[in-house]
């Protein structure tokens, strides 16, 4: 990568007649063992220039309105501070007092593993079903289309306000639905249990975008694959399982990061709909998090918590990570 | 005016508070989703002051109003109104302050002993001493309370009005039922089950902290106590009053339930069922007034809120501080001493805004029978609350003892948990949020 930057003499390579000696085996070592460098073409050189022209206002609004306020809040979360006065060091007694003796911290961190494990698994499965759905050759798919990608349009207030409706205990659709088949509905956003698959459900209303970018790549996957199937003898459910499921890896893995990460990050469901209750039941880490900083004043203890957070994420996004190269298939890799 | 030389000693340059607090204002804001902007610099002397200020169009057009009596009257005062919504208000305000560039004048309700208690507004004794104010014969005496700490003034009252019972006069005459102008704990439970029936409920309910406190005090009971400041809400004055909360509703089954306010609707609520006629009573504040006259779906009148033991009842409540940023705190003071003065208040009563804190205007014939409103109700309820009104404990801690009750209280206005158990578990989490903050 050195070897692009503008502005630095080339490092002259050694006497032609002489070939460089061979140190395969050998750890480099002092100004030998650099890389011969070429001259930057003016080509080269402009285009890189640009390369920086255009990535710059990225990296001063990284590190001005992200890194700046990140390492801040490291050193924040290691003090009291009601965000007015003078923050007073504590060490490590925010992370202490979260991780020992703070119920509502764990409730939180409890709720928001549920929400995050059982609603982005749900919405990628729902997300690749319908996408196959979508992908058959039937009449007024387009129309499916554009119904199935509408809620990911409607704002998340809106959205919200709906399903309190739909989830309303007696008058509620979804209650009136169990009803016909003779099941009673919970009182969905008043019981501690079901006010989480009720946030659940508002989540997978939004599958569209995923289902979308989904679908987008079952176009892309050759016709000649499912032909050489069909004439093989493979079923439907075999050409979906052997054939669409792993040509759509990459994209399942990217909705999976994604999905991750916004599901741990999930605020809005909770705050519209339930604020959290009854009694902490729907409570969230950044619902928490931003009562902690806006309405308790707590600034310190809630960095603190929101590093417990970018740890929490950072560590599902590893393993999801580590483990892609097991499922996710690539077709580049097929010339390994 | 005020020179450089005055500025306030809390309000420095770049200091390393004010950096901290432009960048954790940043970083929340960016984690959180939520923007946040600063009004610009302020301060100068020929600079405008901002003012903060949450609320709808009524309380924008109100403000505007009265900050252009205030540039007629004193014109080298101008003041540039900022409205924030209710929702952001907090953290937008908390973000200015801490970056250095608060408001000059913000409007604070329940957390103003957040900011009071760490210095973050300014105290207005010597404004209003050498101003001559006199207080209690400008608010009454009970006011002015609520807008001070440790002893010292931290703001004036701007809009103030005892809770007070809204009742439907067509149900109450269809089931005989007399006017509930003087109606103790047990009139309600016993006209309410009068009124309950055909799908109607009695009594919308006391779900909201100004309402269960009032019925608290009423009972002679108090959430902490005055000396030692702890929670105090398991005596038996506390738990007797809850217990009657609850029983309207699974008892005497004269309030609906939760679960019937979600079959209503997902924005149903005691003021929106009150307004559809589901709900023959409602007790909250006078915003419902201007509502349900422009809605005119029902016949309804206003009466005193409902009396137990004793007299009780809390207001609603803002007033008009000066922040620490502020450079020139006594134009702010200036300023404030007008808005809250008796000719700058008619407007809160012309526009049908609030109750005037002001009780020259709330006692004059242009509130008891406003302009805007064309029928004829007993106005006179505000100013003959002003005596039963109580301060509530507004500590610094206000909003998460709040939450810690609330949060205690969820089985019991689901009916699962009675009074005595919901306020035991209130009782232990209060006395722990006081403990980590006391420390």
């Amino acid at each position: 990568m050195t070897d692009t930057v503008p502005g630095r003499p080339a490092i002259p390579a050694g006497p032609a007649a002489d070939p460089p000696p061979d140190r395969r085996h050998e750890p480099p070592s002092g100004s030998e063992a650099r890389p011969a460098r070429r001259r930057m073409s003016p080509m080269r050189r402009r285009e890189a220039l640009l390369f920086y022209l255009f990535i710059s206002p990225w990296v001063v609004g990284f590190v001005v309105f992200l890194l700046g306020p990140m390492v801040a809040s490291i050193y924040l979360s290691l003090t009291d501070w009601d965000s007015f006065t003078e923050p007073v060091f504590v060490g490590l007694e925010n992370y202490v007092r979260l991780l020992t003796d703070d119920p509502v911290f764990w409730q939180s961190v409890g709720n928001t593993f549920v929400y995050a494990l059982v609603a982005v698994p749900l919405g990628m499965i729902i997300a690749l079903g319908l996408a196959n759905l979508l992908n058959k050759q039937v009449r007024g798919r387009r129309f499916f289309r554009t119904v199935i990608y509408l809620p990911a349009l409607v704002p998340i207030v809106a959205g919200a306000l709906i399903f309190k409706m739909v989830l309303a205990p007696d008058a509620g659709i979804l209650n009136r639905g169990l009803g016909l088949l003779g099941i009673t509905g919970p009182h969905w956003l008043l019981d501690p249990f079901w006010v989480k698959p009720a946030i659940i459900l508002l989540s997978l209303w939004g599958t569209g975008g995923a289902t979308v970018l989904l679908l987008a790549a079952m176009k892309g996957i050759p016709r000649e694959l499912y032909e050489a199937a069909e004439l093989d003898g493979a079923s439907g459910f075999q050409q979906f399982w052997r054939i669409t499921v792993p040509q759509v890896t990459p994209v399942l893995f990217f909705n999976l990061i994604l999905g991750l990460i916004g599901a741990f990050q999930v605020f809005g469901q909770v705050y519209i709909m339930t604020g959290g209750g009854p009694d902490n039941a729907s409570q969230m880490i950044v619902p928490l998090l931003f009562s902690e900083a806006f309405e308790f004043f707590h600034m310190g203890y809630a960095s603190a918590m929101s590093w417990i957070l970018f740890l929490i994420v950072l560590g599902f996004t590893l393993i999801a990570f580590r483990t892609s190269r097991l499922w996710v298939f690539y077709e580049a890799e097929v010339d390994r | 005016m005020v020179g450089p030389a005055s500025v306030s000693p809390a309000s420095p340059g770049l200091s390393r508070r004010t950096l901290l607090g432009g960048l954790a204002g940043t970083g929340a804001a960016a984690l959180t989703g939520c923007s946040g902007s600063g009004p610009g610099e302020s301060g100068g002397n020929k600079e405008p002051m901002v003012m903060t200020v949450w609320g709808g169009d009524t309380d924008k057009i109100a403000y505007q109003t009265r900050l252009d009596a205030l540039k007629q009257a004193h014109p080298d005062l101008v003041v540039d109104l900022q409205m924030i919504p209710s929702g952001q208000y907090a953290q937008k305000v908390q973000t200015m302050i801490s970056g250095g560039h608060g408001p000059d004048i913000l409007e604070l309700a329940e957390t103003i002993n957040v900011y009071s208690s760490k210095s973050q507004i300014v105290p207005q004794d010597e404004y209003i001493a050498e101003a001559g104010l006199d207080l209690t014969g400008q608010f009454g005496e009970r006011m002015p309370q609520y807008f001070q700490y440790e002893g010292r003034q931290y703001a004036l009252p701007d809009r103030s009005g005892a809770m007070i019972t809204y009742w439907n006069k067509e149900h109450f005459e269809a089931k005989g039922v007399p006017a509930p102008t003087d109606w103790t704990w047990d009139d309600l439970i016993s006209y309410g089950k009068e009124l309950t029936g055909d799908g109607k409920f009695a009594h919308a309910g006391f779900n909201w902290w100004p309402l269960w406190m009032s019925l608290i005090h009423q009972n002679g009971g108090t959430v902490l106590d005055p000396e030692s400041g702890q929670p105090t809400l398991t005596m038996p004055e506390c738990v007797e009053a809850m217990q009657f909360v609850q029983d309207l509703t699974y008892r005497h089954k004269i309030v609906p339930t939760p679960r019937d306010y979600q079959n209503w609707g997902p924005d149903a609520g005691g003021d929106s069922m009150f307004a559809a006629g589901n709900i023959s009573i409602s007790t909250t504040g006078f915003w419902n007034i201007g509502t349900l006259a422009k809605a005119g779906k029902i016949d309804f009148d206003l009466a005193p809120f409902i009396a137990g033991k004793q007299r009780a009842v809390c207001a609603s409540f803002n007033g008009l501080a000066i922040s620490r940023t502020c450079k020139r705190p006594k134009d702010a003071f200036t300023a404030i001493a007008f808005l809250t003065g008796a000719e700058a208040q008619r407007t809160i009563i012309d526009l049908g805004q609030d109750v005037p804190a002001n009780l020259e205007v709330q006692n004059s014939e242009q509130f008891l029978k406003p302009k805007w409103l064309k029928k004829d109700l007993s106005m006179e309820v505000f100013p003959e609350s002003a005596d039963a009104i109580f301060v509530p404990p507004l500590i610094p801690e206000w909003n998460e003892m709040i939450k810690a009750i609330d949060d205690s209280l969820a089985g019991f206005w689901q009916g699962t948990e009675d009074a005595a158990t919901a306020l035991g578990k209130a009782q232990e989490r209060v006395t722990a949020v006081f403990a980590r903050s006391r420390r």
